[in-house]
C-alpha cells in the first residue's frame, strides 16, 4: 500500500540492554517472590481449594440442564452451603445435590430463577436465614445469575483453565488474601474522623470443592485466635446500628408480598412434578439470640410453611439437629456436617412421607 | 477475550509459538493471525464476527471503487456508502437506544406521550474502534492520501488484528498494512521488550487501576449523596488515575503484544497528566483518537483555515462528537464540550496575548500543568458520573469545599493518594523522555527486578478479570 502520509512513526525502538539476562532474572525474581508468598500463606493454614467464584456457581447451575432437570437443588445462604455435606447426601440417596446456595445472599431470587427460568422438576431445598430471606435486597452475591446469563466463551475457558491449572495447586489464590484485601484490612489504619465506621469484611470461613461442597476452614474451628477474629466480625455486624424497623403495616405488606412470590415459585415447580422444602439450619450464641429476638418463628417460618404448604425442617424442632459445634455461632464445623446431613435427610424424608409427598430423591 | 485473563495467556502463547514457527510461510502465518484474531473476538460473542466482516468487505470494496472511479460524484457516492454503512452499524448498536430515548423525551415535551419499545441490543465490543479504523481506510483513499491495499488478507488483518481490535490504538492503514507485506526481520530484544511492555500494561490495569484506585472511585461515584469535598476530590483523582492506568494499560499491552509478534503500533499516551495546556493534553491523551478526529473531522470541517469564528466552531464540533464517540450519553457530550471550551479558551488567550518572558519560567509552566490537571479532573466527573445529578453533586462539593458524607476509609485515602502522586511524579519526570531511552540507560538487572516484581504483584493481586473501561466505548 503506497501512501503519502503517516500518522506517526510506524516502527518502534527496542531499548538496547541484555534482554536474555533481563528475562532470566525477571523470572527468577518473580518465582522467588510468588514462591515465598505461597509458602507464607501455607504456613497460615491456607491450602489449595476451588474458588467459590461466579464461574464455579455457573458450572454447578449447568447441572440443572445437563442432568435433565431432576435430582436435588439447594438454594440458600451460607448455612446450607456449609452445613449440608454433599458427599454424605450422595451416600444416603445416591444423588449429588446441585449446591447453588450463596453466602450472604437472599435465596428468593434464586428460587425464582429455578422456578421461572429452568424446567427443574426435582426437589429444591431452600435454606432459610431469616434476616437474608426477608431482606428486600439480593445481598452479597447478587450478581451471580447475571454473570451466569452473560457468560462468554472466554469466561468458560478461563474458568476451565483456572480450575485445571491454578486452583488445585495454589494456596494463595484466595479472595481473602488478594494483595489489596490484605492492605485494606490492616489494623494500623486510623479511623477517619467524621466517617461512619465501616463494617469489617468477612474473613475466610471455608474451603470449596469442585462440587461446591463447602467445608468450614479448619483454622476457624481449630485455631482459637482466628475463631475470635471471625466472632468479632459477626459481633460487629450484630451490633451495627440498624435503621428503625418499618411500621408494622409496611412490614406486613412486605411479608405478604414476599410469601405470595415464594408461593408462586413453589407452585410453578410443583406444577412440573417437583417440590420444595425449607430448612432452617442451626445457629448459636449471639446469632441465635439476635435471630430469636428479631425473627420469631411466627413472623416468617410458620407463615412460610403455611402459605406454601411445603415441608420445613427447623433445627429447633429436632434434638439431633442441635447437638453440633458452631465455632463462630453460624456454621457447623466441617467434621460434623456428615452427621447433620444424615439427620436432616431423615427428617426431610419423614416429613415428606407424613405429608403424603414422598420423594424419590430422598430415598 | 480479555488481556487480563488466563484464556489470553494461553491464547497468546499459542499465537506466539505459531507465529515464530520456522516451518510456516509468511502467508500461512498471516492467515493464522487472521483466524486467531477472529477467535479472539468471537470469544466474547461469536455472531458479532459478522459485523467485523461487513465492515471489512464494505471498505475493501468501497476503497477500490473510489480509486477507480472517474468522476467526483462517483467517488463521493462510494465514500458515502462506506460512511453510511459504518456509521449506520455504529448508530444502530451504540446510539439507537440513546436516540430513541431522546426522541421520546422531545415528543413528550411536545405533548406526545409515547412509550418506546425496549431496545435490547448488545453492543459489540470494540465497535467504535474498528469502524473508525476501517472508515479511515476509505477516507484516506478518497482524500488521495493513500492507495487501496493490494491484498485482501492484509486488509482483513488490519481490520481484525487482535492486539488493538477492541480498544485501540486506532491504527491508520498506512501505518499497519505495509507491515504485513513482508515478514519482519528478526531483531534482538524485540520479543523480550514486547513481553515487558505487556507486563507493564497489565501491572497498570490489574494492580493500580483495579486493585488500588477503582474501589475508591466506585465508592465515591456510587455514594448517591452529597459528599465532603475531600472525598469528592479523592474519588475524582482516583478515577483520573484509574482511567489512565486502565486505558494506557490496555494500549501498552496491545503495543507489547504487537511488538512481540514483530509489528509496531503507534503510541497512544505520552504522560498526559504532565500536559501544559489542552492542546498539549490532546497530544498526549488517546493520541490515536485525537489525531483521527483531527485528520478526518476537524481538518475536513475546515480546521483553522476558514477564519477565527469557524475555527472555534470546528473545535467545538470535533470535541462534542469526540465526547459522543465515548458513549451514548449527554454526560459524555458535556465532557467533550468542556474539552472543546478549554481548547477554544486556550486558543483565544494564545492569540490575544503575546507570551511574557515569565511564562517560560519553570514555576509558571508547572502552575499551568497543575491548572490543566485540575481542569481535566473536572471533566472526569462528567465522564465517570452515571448521571447529571451525581455529576453536579460532585462538582458542587469539589468547588465549594462543601461538607457532606465521608465514604473513604483512611486505607482507601492512602491507596488513592500514593498511586496518584506516583503517577503525577512519573508523568512529570517523563514528560520530555521516552520509556525506551530510560530503559536503555537503566542497569539490566534493575529492569529485570522491576519486571519480575510487576509480574509477582499481578499474581498476588489476583485480578478479577474486570473488563477494561474503554471496552464499553
Amino acid at each position: 500500500m503506497r501512501s503519502s502520509i503517516f500518522s506517526s512513526e510506524p516502527l518502534r525502538d527496542i531499548p538496547q540492554t541484555r534482554w536474555t539476562a533481563v528475562m532470566v532474572l525477571a523470572v527468577m525474581v518473580c518465582v522467588s517472590v510468588v514462591g515465598a508468598w505461597e509458602m507464607y500463606w501455607r504456613s497460615e493454614w491456607f491450602v489449595p481449594s476451588y474458588r467459590n467464584s461466579d464461574g464455579l456457581w455457573a458450572l454447578t447451575r449447568d447441572r440443572i440442564d445437563d442432568e435433565g432437570g431432576r435430582g436435588v437443588a439447594i438454594v440458600g445462604s451460607s448455612r446450607v452451603l456449609f452445613d449440608v455435606n454433599l458427599e454424605s447426601w450422595r451416600e444416603v440417596t445416591g444423588t449429588l445435590p446441585i449446591q447453588l446456595a450463596l453466602e450472604g445472599t437472599n435465596p428468593r431470587p434464586y428460587l425464582t430463577h429455578i422456578a421461572q427460568e429452568t424446567t427443574f422438576s426435582g426437589l429444591v431445598v431452600v435454606g432459610v436465614t431469616e434476616g437474608l430471606f426477608l431482606s428486600p435486597s439480593i445481598g452479597l452475591r447478587g450478581s451471580v445469575v447475571n454473570a451466569y446469563r452473560n457468560r462468554t466463551p472466554a469466561d468458560r475457558m478461563s474458568q476451565w483453565l483456572s480450575m485445571h491449572t491454578v486452583e488445585p495447586y495454589v494456596a494463595f489464590y484466595d479472595f481473602d488474601i488478594a494483595l489489596f484485601a490484605i492492605v485494606r484490612r490492616q489494623p494500623f489504619w486510623p479511623a477517619r474522623s467524621g466517617m461512619t465506621p465501616e463494617l469489617p469484611v468477612v474473613r475466610k470461613l471455608a474451603n470449596s470443592r469442585v462440587t461446591r461442597q463447602t467445608d468450614m476452614w479448619n483454622k476457624v474451628s481449630d485455631n482459637p485466635d482466628y475463631r475470635e477474629v471471625t466472632r468479632g466480625i459477626w459481633l460487629a455486624f450484630l451490633n451495627a446500628p440498624r435503621p428503625a424497623p418499618p411500621p408494622p403495616e409496611v412490614q406486613e405488606r412486605h411479608i405478604s408480598s414476599l410469601l405470595a412470590e415464594v408461593t408462586a415459585d413453589v407452585q410453578a415447580i410443583r406444577a412440573r412434578g417437583g417440590d420444595v422444602v425449607f430448612v432452617r439450619a442451626p445457629s448459636s450464641g449471639p446469632f441465635r439470640e439476635a435471630e430469636t429476638k428479631g425473627f420469631p418463628r411466627e413472623l416468617l417460618w410458620d407463615r412460610l410453611l403455611a402459605a406454601t404448604g411445603a415441608v420445613g425442617v427447623h433445627f429447633e424442632d429436632h434434638a439431633d439437629l442441635q447437638d453440633f459445634e458452631l465455632p463462630e455461632w453460624s456454621h457447623i464445623r466441617a467434621d460434623q456436617t456428615d452427621r447433620f446431613t444424615r439427620a436432616l435427610l431423615r427428617h426431610l424424608r419423614d416429613a415428606q412421607e407424613a405429608g403424603g409427598r414422598a420423594r424419590a430423591e430422598l430415598r | 477475550m480479555l488481556f487480563n485473563s488466563l484464556t489470553f495467556v494461553v491464547f497468546f502463547a499459542v499465537v506466539l509459538a505459531l507465529h515464530r514457527a520456522p516451518f510456516l510461510s509468511w502467508r500461512t502465518k498471516k492467515v493464522l493471525l487472521l483466524v486467531e484474531s477472529y477467535i479472539f473476538y468471537a470469544a466474547w460473542n461469536p455472531p458479532f464476527i459478522l459485523v467485523l466482516w461487513i465492515s471489512t468487505v464494505v471498505d475493501w470494496v468501497v476503497a477500490k471503487r473510489i480509486h477507480t472511479a472517474t468522476t467526483t460524484g462517483a467517488r463521493r457516492g462510494w465514500l458515502l456508502v462506506s460512511l453510511l454503512i459504518n456509521l449506520g452499524i455504529l448508530g444502530y448498536f451504540k446510539y439507537g437506544e440513546f436516540l430513541l430515548e431522546n426522541w421520546v423525551a422531545v415528543a413528550a415535551m411536545a405533548g406526545v406521550e409515547w412509550q418506546a419499545p425496549a431496545w435490547d441490543i448488545i453492543l459489540p465490543v470494540g465497535i467504535s474502534f474498528y469502524t473508525f479504523q476501517t472508515m479511515a481506510y476509505s477516507l484516506d483513499v478518497y482524500l488521495k492520501r493513500a492507495e487501496p491495499a493490494d491484498s485482501l488478507l492484509d486488509f482483513s488483518l488490519f481490520v481484525t488484528f487482535f492486539p488493538q481490535l477492541v480498544a485501540g490504538p486506532i491504527v491508520r492503514p498506512v501505518d499497519l498494512i505495509p507491515q504485513f507485506a513482508v515478514e519482519p526481520a528478526a531483531k534482538a530484544g524485540r520479543l523480550a521488550w514486547g513481553l515487558s511492555l505487556m507486563v507493564l500494561g497489565m501491572f497498570n490495569k490489574i494492580v493500580i487501576a483495579d486493585g488500588a484506585l477503582a474501589p475508591a472511585a466506585d465508592a465515591v461515584f456510587g455514594a448517591g449523596e452529597t459528599l465532603a469535598w475531600t472525598d469528592a476530590w479523592l474519588g475524582t483523582l482516583a478515577f483520573s488515575g484509574q482511567i489512565f492506568c486502565d486505558f494506557a494499560g490496555y494500549s501498552t499491552t496491545a503495543i507489547g503484544a504487537s511488538l512481540a509478534l514483530g509489528f509496531s503500533l503507534t503510541d497512544n499516551f505520552r504522560y498526559p497528566y504532565a500536559a501544559i495546556g489542552f492542546t498539549d493534553f490532546w497530544r498526549r491523551w488517546h493520541i490515536s483518537l485525537s489525531t483521527w478526529l483531527r485528520d478526518y473531522l476537524y481538518v475536513p470541517l475546515g480546521g483553522n483555515r476558514k477564519g477565527v469564528g469557524r475555527t472555534y466552531i470546528n473545535l467545538m464540533v470535533t470535541m462534542l462528537l469526540g465526547g459522543l464517540w465515548h458513549g451514548a450519553s449527554w454526560t459524555f457530550v458535556v465532557w467533550g464540550g468542556l474539552h472543546g471550551t478549554y481548547l477554544a479558551v486556550e486558543r483565544f488567550i494564545q492569540r490575544r496575548f503575546d507570551p511574557h518572558p515569565l511564562t517560560h519560567s519553570v514555576v509558571f509552566q508547572m502552575s499551568l500543568a497543575m491548572l490543566t490537571y485540575f481542569l481535566v479532573n473536572i471533566t472526569w466527573v462528567f465522564f465517570r458520573a452515571p448521571d447529571f445529578p451525581t455529576a453536579w453533586r460532585m462538582i458542587v462539593s469539589m468547588v465549594t469545599f462543601g461538607e457532606g458524607l465521608r465514604v473513604l476509609s483512611s486505607a482507601n485515602v492512602t491507596l488513592v493518594a500514593v498511586p496518584v502522586l506516583g503517577i503525577l511524579l512519573i508523568h512529570g519526570l517523563m514528560r520530555e523522555r521516552r520509556l525506551e531511552d530510560v530503559v536503555a540507560r537503566t542497569p539490566w538487572w534493575l529492569t529485570a527486578v522491576v519486571v519480575g516484581f510487576m509480574v509477582a504483584a499481578i499474581a498476588v493481586s489476583q485480578g478479577s478479570s474486570n473488563a477494561f473501561i474503554y471496552f464499553q466505548f
